[in-house]
């Protein structure tokens, strides 16, 4: 069965479910980012901004997939 | 003098490969962002591949802190264009004075802020005029033109921030950290000259000074670049606070009151020791032990005066317009309204002007080339990748150039080409467009200048001689400090000073010799101050209230007096009161070199 998204609404205005999954993404990473500076993320990877980037979209997916 | 061995970077046709890495990233990810916004056919592209030319910053943090504040700003002018479009919708008049109005405050605010924060703001303001303006004959289309924008530029900013991650973009990190070490061994070389005894170095001091004070915008970048970077950036900022107090305490140690006690060079150590912690933690990705806000000076009135005459560029170009009664006209006053609102956030607004004023002629040539002789009516999205490259590789190669015109020519041309070419899916190819296009941001230009040679903007003499002033009163009305840390009201002070080495206050030097004994003052009572409360709760209080006095009315004798009656209270030499006696005596001799430069009457 397809997933149904559900419009946020704003005052009257329809904002598309990505957008509602980009902000709470983006939300997500900010209250994590003290929390990865604690386990020393940025200095598990070599390439620490590609692992950050690649946390952000495994986020975006395991939001939209569960919610 | 000091050797170094400069590694030399590898170049490719004299140019650095970090130059073309960044000029490749910026190609990349307009293509990208040309490519999702034809994909999800947004009504405006333009906008997406424009915010990746405003974006085209060198470092990783440098383009996302540009980006939040470019998304942030947005929202605020489109909220302000629907409020004022809601407000005065049958009255086109009180909406122009309106806009105008809304234009000078966002200037106002971007003179009070630095870095990304005064670009913000002034975005904010011809944002309204880009939505609101050029819908001015259309109301109802305010909302969806915002929208578009709105979606146009966060698709721009993905896509930069996507590019400039999977490119490696450097980080600006590494770079911050050897820059303020190198700036701790010129700090500590001017602390063994003064204590050597040489000459006064005024110039070394105001140059170090510059240097740390310039380097407050791009800490805060670093904050973003990775999970530990707002770490890192209270570090590099924690670093910066400190090496401003130490650069000061060397200053002071050249007293010769200061050979009395072993205090001041005790001072100097213990802010050496605090720099050098807190670069430390910057390398380690730790907190300081403690974190320092790098306050940033205001000159509320200069910053008033300039909104002002922004508001009255706007207003004479709004009366101009009506009067010629123009077809499309808003289009050129939108473009009019952005190159006064960022000319807000360079020191020489008239010289951004003229330098648009050159640029777009030349933007404008190089976008009819790409337009009607190498594209000329190509409709694959390849070709316009192919076709866009060189103008936008050049362009931003322009920008890493180290001359400051080429620099600020190559990021006219790389907006100005994209907003004359206005890629679009289908692409129209209209010459009539393209002509008027660049008609009217020339026109704007012109005008702007015209009302801009009418109305001068603030003259460097004038926010000298206010900066001095501001100074001067402020160390005047000084009692106690306003619960400010000393260091951070010390960093505040070295950003006057640096302002006003930044409207050419170095040619002024009797001036800049009354602006640093301010500074040198201001430092040197807060510094006592805070000795004086240490004992303020002992047995000497009421000594400490007879100095605080003394200080209140700047009476030098009285504080010589006071001075040795700490002393004879001092258990040993290196105890508090001692330190105490040492501070007052050599605020006593600041004073009073300070009222030998100042010239009261003057400057107001």
């Amino acid at each position: 069965m397809a997933q149904t998204f559900t419009e946020l609404v704003i005052g009257g205005v329809l904002l598309a479910p990505f957008v509602t999954y980009l902000v709470v993404t983006l939300v997500v990473i900010i209250v994590l980012r003290p929390l990865l500076h604690v386990v020393g993320f940025a200095k598990m990877f070599s390439h620490a901004s590609i692992a950050e980037l690649s946390l952000g979209v495994t986020i975006l997916g395991l939001l939209m997939l569960l919610f | 003098m000091i050797a170094t061995i400069a590694e030399q970077p590898f170049t490719v046709a004299k140019i650095p490969v970090s130059s073309w890495g960044f000029a490749i990233r910026v190609w990349l990810a307009t293509i990208l962002a040309l490519f999702v916004s034809f994909w999800l056919q947004l009504e405006s592209p333009t906008t997406a591949a424009l915010t990746i030319a405003v974006l085209a910053e060198p470092t990783r943090g440098q383009a996302l802190e540009k980006a939040g504040f470019r998304l942030l700003a947005t929202l605020v002018g489109v909220t302000a264009s629907i409020a004022i479009t809601g407000l005065f919708s049958q009255t086109r008049d009180l909406i122009l004075v309106a806009f105008a109005v809304w234009l000078g405050i966002c200037v106002f605010a971007a003179k009070l802020f630095d870095g990304y924060r005064a670009y913000a703001a002034v975005l904010s303001g011809y944002t309204v005029a880009l939505i609101a303006t050029q819908q001015i004959d259309h109301p109802q289309h305010v909302f969806e033109s915002g929208m578009a924008r709105g979606a146009a530029i966060a698709v721009g900013i993905l896509s930069i921030a996507v590019v400039n991650t999977l490119v490696f973009a450097p980080d600006r990190q590494p770079r911050l950290g050897a820059q303020l070490a190198a700036l701790h061994r010129r700090v500590r070389d001017y602390a063994s000259a003064t204590l050597r005894g040489e000459p006064d170095s005024t110039t070394t001091f105001l140059t170090l000074l510059r240097e740390i004070v310039a380097l407050r915008p791009e800490i805060a970048s670093v904050a973003l670049e990775s999970s530990s970077g707002s770490v890192r950036s209270a570090a590099a900022r924690s670093a910066a606070v400190a090496l401003v107090t130490e650069l000061q305490a060397a200053r002071t140690n050249r007293d010769p009151g200061s050979e009395a006690s072993g205090w001041p060079a005790r001072e100097l150590r213990r802010r050496d020791d605090e720099v050098r912690q807190n670069l430390l933690a910057l390398r380690s990705a730790r907190w300081p032990l403690r974190v320092w806000r790098a306050p940033l000076y205001r000159s509320f009135g200069t910053a008033a005066e300039s909104g002002v005459r922004a508001a009255a560029w706007f207003a004479i170009a709004s009366t101009f317009y009506i009067w010629a009664g123009w077809p499309a006209a808003s289009v050129s006053l939108s473009f009019l309204a952005l190159i006064a609102g960022l000319g807000a956030t360079t020191p020489n607004p008239r010289g951004f002007t003229v330098l648009g004023l050159v640029g777009t002629p030349i933007a404008a040539v190089l976008a009819g080339i790409l337009e009607f002789i190498i594209l000329d009516g190509a409709d694959a999205f390849p070709v316009l990748a192919i076709g866009l490259a060189p103008f936008t590789v050049g362009a931003a190669l322009l920008i890493t150039s180290k001359n400051l015109l080429w620099s600020s020519l190559g990021r006219v041309n790389l907006s100005f080409i994209t907003m004359i070419f206005a890629p679009s899916n289908p692409q129209t190819y209209n010459p009539q467009a393209f002509l008027f296009t660049s008609l009217f941001v020339i026109v704007a230009a012109t005008l702007l200048l015209a009302a801009q040679t009418l109305i001068p903007p603030v003259s460097d003499d004038k926010r000298r001689m206010r900066l001095l002033a501001e100074a001067r009163s402020e160390l005047h009305q000084w009692v106690h400090p306003n619960g400010e840390a000393p260091e951070e009201a010390t960093f505040r002070d070295a950003s006057r000073i640096n302002q006003f080495l930044g409207v050419g206050g170095a040619q002024d030097s009797r001036a800049l010799a009354e602006m640093v004994s301010c500074f040198d003052q201001s430092a040197m009572l807060r510094l006592c101050d805070t000795k004086l409360m240490q004992l303020t709760d002992g047995p000497l209080a009421s000594l400490v209230d007879e100095a605080r006095a003394a200080i209140v009315k700047r009476d030098t004798a009285a504080l010589r007096a006071i001075a040795p009656r700490f002393c004879e209270q001092a258990p040993q030499k290196d105890s508090i009161e001692a330190d105490v006696a040492a501070c007052l005596f050599m605020t006593s001799n600041i004073l009073d070199g300070g009222s030998e430069v100042g010239f009261p009457g003057e400057a107001t």
